[in-house]
């Protein structure tokens, strides 16, 4: 999973970045309104948390850039306005969920993990698959009710798959989604991961594509 | 209809207007009806004068020429009388004679005057009755005539014409005024409309008032309330973004800190533990840089002028500030350039605030821009006193924003540098304690200049 955020202030952008990546997620973090809708536009992003406050262009105007240009990434807004009118202003401007700074760590994943599972279509919020069920409220993983342990990677990596159960994931995509801009990928860090989880789940559990990428095996085959 | 405003005040337009008019046409109605009453009653006595006179000459050429059968005559004119029923014809009465005054024939109910009076009209005023008498001479001498009518008659008629006169003015005034309320109420109608206008609105509609249905005398009220509605919006509006603002820089701090917290208490790893800690310190030195510069405007706030003023000296406050600046850990890594011109620089004022304001620009100067630029620090002399200014080549303001500099928690220039948008609403208080100016401009060349211009020369008069 892979998260813009867009936070001004050094030391709320700091500790947000901290928070998501102990939580699993690759967090890009910009600075500004004009560099939130250049990487918006370059990357996808399973959400973006957007602070209002922003330098160069604000987060109304972002916000109302980005769905502008059909850009459906779930978007929850940070602000420290908690007036009845900025929370409209600001779902009408295309937001999926509203924070009031100071917010608590625990609720901002909680609303990333809603959002992510409404654009995904989702209902259910354990993600199920050939026995495997992975909770990712607490990140646990099991099989067949059995406690599976995960390092951090390995979760990332598996709620990856596991929220397209039916796609062929790309190395690229893969990639994207464990790695924030700026951190450091191995060459063979993918493989490594993918070799654990099927150390643990099953040797099956997740197919290659030979020179396109994995995917999960199906429930039909 | 009969709303009238509360006790004291100018009351009703409408009712004022109706009462003055109503007054002024209620006066012009009695004069009119005073004087038609007068000169209607005057000329109707005029008619019935020339009448006595017709019928003594016609009375006279009838006794001239008929002196043998005067006693018959007599009898039969003594019948003429006037209707009884018709006032404009009061009774005429008569007395025929002769130049020795002895009487040849009269009507019945003639007043019993002598013929021999002098021989033009007359009021004949008796216990009996009032008479208007005309005496008749004949050119010869010997014959006398002399006609009356009853005073008490003769008013009844004029009384009687003088009243169909004004008459028609009674009945025509209830239906003046009626007619003048009704122009009034509708004369009016728009300003109804206006204040219906104004009353309906909801308190957030700042919107201008439409002009056009307004009558031009009503027009300078809608453009001064139009001005204030403009006044209003814009205080509001200063009013909102200055609650949004404020409740960014207090409220983001503390999410900080919330967050950083909650990121220690989750860390396993000792050094993401470590650094969140340190980012914890720095917040909270931040909050309380903060709540310092809060405490400073609330302090400035209340004051009128500098409370304990006395003869400063601007170079050592300079030298001193600059110093700290180069000095502070970390060091400014801006050139940091001293330009004073020769001579005693001593101002009068509060040396502490001063240099507080001078640290803020230096501060402001060396947070907004980078290692490659530079900061000039400088103070000139001219005719209104100091001016100390804090110049730098960085990358200057925006022009909208410009105006914005200086208002609490506004935060001007469009780069992440931390600050609370406070430093600068110090400034702007120092200076205005000091009598100065604040004052903030994108210099020339590219860079931005912020200055205290009008710091006294001396000691001021008023001190």
């Amino acid at each position: 999973m892979r998260i813009l955020l867009v936070e001004d202030d050094k030391l709320l952008g700091d500790g947000i970045r901290a928070g998501l990546m102990l939580a699993s997620y690759a967090v890009d973090w910009v600075r500004d309104g004009e560099m939130a809708l250049r990487a918006l536009t370059d990357h996808s992003y399973d959400a973006c948390v957007l602070d209002l406050g922003l330098p160069k262009k604000d987060g109304i105007a972002v916000l109302r850039e980005l769905r502008q240009r059909n850009n459906r990434t779930p978007v929850i807004v940070l602000t420290a306005r908690d007036t009845k009118n900025d929370k409209i202003i600001g779902l009408d401007s295309g937001a999926d969920h509203y924070l009031t700074k100071p917010f608590d760590l625990g609720e901002l994943e909680a609303h990333i993990r809603a959002v992510v599972r409404r654009a995904g279509d989702v209902v259910q919020p354990l993600l199920v698959h050939r026995g495997v069920t992975l909770d990712p409220a607490s990140k646990q993983a099991s099989i067949d009710g059995k406690p599976v342990p995960l390092s951090g990677r390995e979760y990332a990596l598996l709620l990856d798959f596991m929220s397209h159960p039916e796609h062929l994931r790309s190395r690229t995509q893969l990639e994207e989604s464990l790695y924030a801009w700026g951190e450091e990928v191995e060459s063979n860090a993918l493989e490594v991961y993918i070799h654990h989880l099927r150390k643990k789940l099953g040797a099956d559990f997740i197919q290659t594509v030979r020179g396109l990428g994995y995917r999960l095996r199906s429930d039909a085959k | 209809m009969k709303r009238r405003s509360p006790a004291g005040g100018a009351g009703s337009l409408r009712w004022r207007l109706l009462t003055a008019v109503g007054i002024a046409v209620l006066l012009l109605w009695i004069f009119t009806g005073w004087f038609s009453y007068h000169q209607s009653g005057h000329e109707a006595e005029e008619l019935m004068d020339g009448n006595l006179a017709q019928t003594g000459r016609l009375l006279m050429a009838i006794v001239e020429d008929n002196e043998a059968q005067l006693g018959p005559l007599a009898a039969r004119l003594a019948t003429v009388r006037g209707a009884a029923d018709n006032v404009y014809e009061p009774p005429l009465e008569f007395q025929i004679g002769r130049g020795d005054g002895t009487i040849l024939a009269r009507s019945a109910n003639a007043p019993d005057l002598p013929v021999l009076g002098v021989t033009d009209y007359s009021d004949i005023i008796r216990a009996t009755g009032s008479w208007r008498v005309l005496n008749v001479a004949s050119t010869d001498g010997r014959y006398r005539v002399q006609v009356s009518q009853s005073i008490a008659l003769r008013d009844i008629a004029a009384l009687e014409v003088a009243e169909r006169t004004i008459l028609p003015l009674a009945l025509i005034s209830p239906i003046l005024i009626l007619l003048i309320y009704f122009s009034i109420r509708s004369g009016l109608r728009p300003l109804d409309t206006l204040a219906g206008d104004v009353a309906t609105r909801s308190p957030d509609n700042l919107a201008p008032l439409d002009k056009k249905p307004v009558p031009t005398e009503a027009r300078p009220l809608v453009t001064a309330l139009n001005r204030l509605l403009a006044r209003l919006g814009r205080t509001l509006e200063n009013e909102r973004r200055f609650t949004a603002d404020a409740a960014h820089e207090l409220r983001t701090p503390l999410a900080a800190l919330k967050v950083q917290t909650q990121v220690a208490r989750r860390s396993r790893d000792a050094t993401l533990r470590d650094h969140a800690l340190g980012q914890i310190e720095s917040g909270v030195d931040r909050a309380t840089h903060l709540v310092e510069q809060l405490l400073r405007l609330a302090r400035l706030d209340p004051l009128k002028s500098v409370e304990s003023a006395a003869p400063i000296d601007l170079r050592a406050i300079l030298t001193e500030a600059a110093g700290q600046a180069r000095n502070a850990s970390p060091p400014a890594a801006q050139k940091i350039i001293e330009t004073y011109p020769p001579g005693d620089l001593i101002s009068h004022g509060d040396a502490d605030l001063i240099g507080i304001a001078i640290r803020n620009l230096l501060d402001n100067a060396i947070r907004y821009t980078q290692s490659e630029h530079t900061v000039w620090l400088e103070a000139s002399t001219g005719a209104d006193g100091y001016t100390l200014s804090v110049r730098d080549n960085g990358p200057g303001v925006p022009p909208a924003t410009l105006a914005r500099l200086g208002e609490r928690f506004y935060r001007g220039r469009e780069t992440s540098a931390e600050g609370n948008g406070l430093g600068l609403a110090i400034v702007t208080r120092v200076a205005e304690l000091h009598g100065a100016r604040f004052e903030v401009a994108n210099a020339p060349g590219g860079g931005f200049v912020a200055s205290m211009a009008g710091l006294p020369a001396r000691r001021p008069a008023s001190a």
